[in-house]
């Protein structure tokens, strides 16, 4: 686990996303452990409810996996699972507010695309 | 195993023609951690003195599991109410030494938890012969959480237990809490007017406001239902059609609109130009019960 909770968005929503966040880099691999609802309250200083509540979403998503008496796993599949989530929000998330702030900069279809471009050829470079 | 609910039915209270709780109801499950906000003079500290037996009132039923909890020492025995500690006694300076609130304590709660008090006391760096007009207020602040913790009650209610303490001791002191509350399966309600840090803490949320709890909610499920909405006026006012506004504030043509809704008409918003940013639960606090009447 990283980082630290903001006020930004529900708790539970942030816990869920950093734990997304460490299966996507191979802090948690397959069928491993990841903490308990009682590690989680203690280290960030929140309700057990509310960590519960990050990881029953996970576990509703087969991100994770309850075994009964031991806790919380991560599933078989778990990081495509999580970057077909993303993927799925990606245009909400990032594609659409880029659009509209596009639009209201004036840019025209061909100099979004351009840019878009542009910035994928020096990503590739580095 | 706690299974003692903590309720109020039509509670009225009132000092004088100060009416301070209005058919107040409330109902306290077992096992979570609550959290009491109110104004000044809301009437925070009356409400929870009504509810462990310590404050008379004119209307209404306290019950603790079923029974009432006036005069009655089975269910007082259950239910701890730590209170700021007086800094006089009969018009004299509080003598006391914190050995004798201990031992009060440990007299009185059949749950008393001598180890733990003593591990609180080391803790807490106090001395237990210092008498309480000597202590600091943060110092009296730590000998009521003290109390509370070590008492070991199903029902522990607090009472500003963060008041004196500076920021590194509040969060010593929640952390304290979830601790004890991990382990247990006890049921605390914690009164505090420092909303923000306190708010990942509490399970739910109480909002008492005119004599009424206005608002009893998990404190994600109420924040969540707020947005502020930003941006030209009259589109402002376009996407919050159909959303509950609670405020408004206007910058020339630039408007700011609290509002309150379900997801899908919140969802909604993001079909307008306007900036949609969400609250916390101090902003929630205010949007509700923050407007500029006068306390009574």
């Amino acid at each position: 686990m990283r980082g630290t909770l903001n006020d930004q968005s529900l708790i539970y929503l942030q816990i869920a996303a950093m734990i997304e966040d460490d299966i996507l880099r191979g802090v948690y691999r397959e069928e491993e452990q990841v903490p308990s609802t009682n590690e989680l309250a203690r280290v960030y200083n929140i309700n057990p409810a509310t960590a519960g509540k990050g990881l029953n979403l996970l576990a509703g998503e087969g991100i994770l996996y309850k075994r009964r008496g031991l806790g919380m796993f991560v599933s078989p599949g778990a990081a495509e699972k999580v970057k077909d989530k993303r993927r799925a929000a990606f245009v909400q998330r990032y594609v659409a507010p880029m659009v509209r702030e596009g639009q209201s900069l004036g840019l025209s279809r061909g100099e979004l695309l351009a840019l878009v471009e542009k910035a994928m050829e020096e990503g590739a470079d580095k | 195993m706690n299974n003692l609910t903590l309720k109020a039915e039509g509670l009225n209270k009132s000092y004088g023609s100060n009416h301070v709780l209005r058919d107040l109801d409330v109902e306290l499950l077992p096992g979570k951690i609550y959290g009491l906000i109110g104004r000044n003079g809301s009437g925070k500290t009356t409400l929870l003195g009504c509810l462990t037996g310590q404050n008379t009132f004119q209307s209404g039923t306290v019950t603790c599991g079923g029974e009432k909890v006036w005069e009655n020492r089975r269910a007082l025995e259950q239910i701890c109410f730590s209170r700021e500690l007086p800094d006089t006694v009969m018009g004299s300076r509080n003598g006391q030494k914190i050995r004798h609130y201990l031992e009060a304590g440990a007299t009185f709660f059949p749950h008393w938890d001598r180890e733990y008090a003593k591990a609180l006391m080391a803790e807490f760096g106090l001395d237990e012969k210092k008498k309480i007009y000597a202590l600091s207020r943060g110092q009296r602040s730590m000998v009521t959480i003290l109390i509370a913790l070590a008492s070991r009650a199903p029902i522990t209610i607090l009472d500003e237990p963060v008041a004196g303490l500076d920021v590194v001791m509040r969060e010593h002191f929640y952390r304290l809490l979830l601790e004890e509350f991990g382990r247990s399966e006890r049921t605390f309600v914690v009164s505090t007017h420092i909303i923000e840090e306190a708010a990942s803490v509490f399970e739910e949320v109480l909002f008492l406001d005119g004599g009424k709890i206005v608002e009893h909610a998990p404190v994600d499920e109420l924040v969540d239902q707020f947005r502020y909405v930003s941006g030209l006026a009259e589109e402002v006012d376009r996407a919050c059609a159909g959303l509950t506004v609670v405020s408004r504030q206007d910058l020339g043509r630039r408007r700011t609109a609290t509002v309150r809704g379900g997801e899908e008409e919140l969802e909604k918003l993001s079909a307008f130009d306007v900036d949609v940013a969400p609250l916390n639960l101090q902003n929630v606090f205010v949007a509700l019960c923050g407007q500029e009447h006068p306390q009574p």
